[in-house]
């Protein structure tokens, strides 16, 4: 299989940038140090290439009415410029995706979609496109995407642009990086503070080069797994999958049942879940996707979704979906790691909080 | 990729790198290896009197991202073990060839024949990679 490169991949590998596969896409995995991106995120700024991701337009006097028909958020009762995060779902309630729409204006919604479901979301939003007084667009060729991400991003971003007021948590305002029109949304993916600049490929790279020469760390897939696993949020293909529904992965909060409809309401009414899923924190032991996880019999009772060693707390992190009907009552938990069990505590909040407004 | 390769060393397929002296072969993983693991956290190597065989699995080595088994280079008895690196293994990320794993007596010294020179793995390296 031939895999794409973004419009940035020359950059990457001039900074030294170590590149794998990801999703169809030739992607920077790390540059120096993953523990040394994490930490340029968490106490300074670091900037992300996620140009792979997906942009869809939908515009036209339905364009809100047909968006929120597709997903479980409430997205006409959002105001303008505001970001919405939500699954979306097929009748059954399982999830396609996850996503963040973009209210830009009256009649004019973006929405981003991760890289390796482009072409199934959008085969599902023309599939249930007829009867919609809008104009549907897949852009994902014509956009680039950079997150600049950490406390210091606000303070890095707003002399480069032409106006960056201070937009609230998931916003979205239109501005310009030299002569190029961007769209900046206040959201991210790390739990700090940052901003996603949506832009032509030429004045994306022109941004990125800006931001090197004013020293913000590049940063990789491996930093981004690390954050976005520390603050607990969910990624598609590991806690989110085609079998799921929201309710298994935590999302219970993003479906809004009150709304009048969308696809999957009724399956998801009786807001069942058959999974739970929950956060291990280990003394000892590294977690990894798809070790075992055993109550304190030993019986197995779930699969680790996504894990890894956590930069800020030095500890084993983890995501885990237990079999409902089998997750203990007592908060004893074991991971199977190469065969040997280690102890394993279950936590109810984020493992790191992230310093987003 | 630039890599470190000393000349007075032996080298696996698998990135260990061996130093033979006398029947005892110190044990480690190279500086390909390391930099291909990024930041390593944890690692895992058999105990003192542990019998080894050639080719085989004897311990695992975990950076933020990643799991990596560590082969045997020869067969023997683990006779020593880098007490050094229990609780803090990212010193291999610092000095590959300083940060030795485990020392084994050899078995068998015709089975040194079957680990690569220098200059085989630079080869190697080149061309896997």
């Amino acid at each position: 299989m031939t895999t794409l490169k973004t419009y940035l991949y020359d950059e990457h590998v001039k900074l030294g940038g170590k590149i794998v596969p990801f999703a169809g896409w030739d992607m920077p995995v790390q540059y120096s140090s993953v523990k040394d991106e994490v930490l340029a995120v968490r106490n300074n700024v670091g900037v992300f290439d996620v140009s792979h991701m997906g942009e869809f337009f939908v515009e036209g006097e339905d364009a809100e009415a047909f968006v929120d028909g597709l997903v479980t958020n409430d997205i006409q009762n959002a105001p303008m410029g505001k970001a919405i995060y939500s699954p979306l779902c097929r009748e059954n309630g399982t999830v396609i995706d996850d996503l963040i729409v973009y209210k830009l204006a009256p009649g004019h919604v973006l929405v981003c979609v991760n890289a390796g479901n482009i072409d199934k979301d959008f085969a599902w939003f023309k599939s249930k496109h007829t009867g919609f007084k809008c104009n549907l667009t897949n852009r994902s060729n014509d956009y680039s995407l950079l997150a600049i991400q950490g406390p210091k991003a606000f303070e890095i971003l707003k002399p480069l642009l032409k106006d960056l007021p201070e937009i609230e948590y998931y916003s979205v305002h239109e501005t310009a990086f030299e002569n190029n029109p961007v769209i900046v949304a206040r959201t991210g993916y790390t739990g700090e503070d940052g901003f996603e600049v949506f832009g032509t490929h030429e004045g994306t790279k022109a941004l990125w080069q800006k931001l090197m020469s004013v020293g913000v760390t590049p940063c990789g897939l491996a930093a981004r797994d690390v954050l976005r696993l520390e603050v607990c949020y969910p990624l598609y293909g590991h806690e989110l999958n085609d079998e799921v529904n929201p309710y298994d992965a935590g999302l219970g909060w993003t479906v809004k049942g009150a709304k009048t409809n969308f696809i999957g309401k009724e399956a998801l009414a009786p807001k069942k879940a058959n999974y739970k899923l929950v956060k291990l924190i280990l003394e000892k032991g590294i977690p990894r996707e798809g070790y075992p996880v055993l109550n304190s019999k030993n019986e197995p009772i779930g699969v680790i979704t996504s894990g890894t060693m956590s930069v800020v707390l030095n500890k084993g992190i983890a995501f885990a979906r237990i079999q409902i009907d089998k997750a203990p009552s007592d908060e004893v938990f074991m991971v199977d790691i190469r065969q040997k069990p280690y102890p394993a505590q279950l936590t109810k909040k984020p493992f790191v909080t992230g310093g987003h407004k | 990729m630039a890599t470190n390769i000393p000349a007075n060393l032996k080298y696996t397929k698998e990135h260990e790198w061996a130093l033979v002296e006398g029947d005892t072969v110190t044990v480690g993983i190279t500086d390909f290896a390391q930099s291909a693991l990024g930041d390593i956290v944890f690692l895992e190597v058999p105990a003192v009197g542990t019998d080894l065989k050639i080719g085989s699995t004897f311990g695992v080595v975990e950076s933020i991202k990643s799991v990596s088994d560590l082969y045997a280079p020869i067969t023997g008895e683990v006779v020593g073990k880098n007490t050094d690196l229990e609780g803090s293994p990212e010193k291999i990320n610092e000095d590959a060839y300083g940060s030795w794993l485990i020392k084994v007596k050899v078995k068998d010294a015709s089975e040194l024949n079957n680990l690569l020179t220098a200059e085989q793995y630079q080869e190697f390296c080149n061309s896997s990679h």
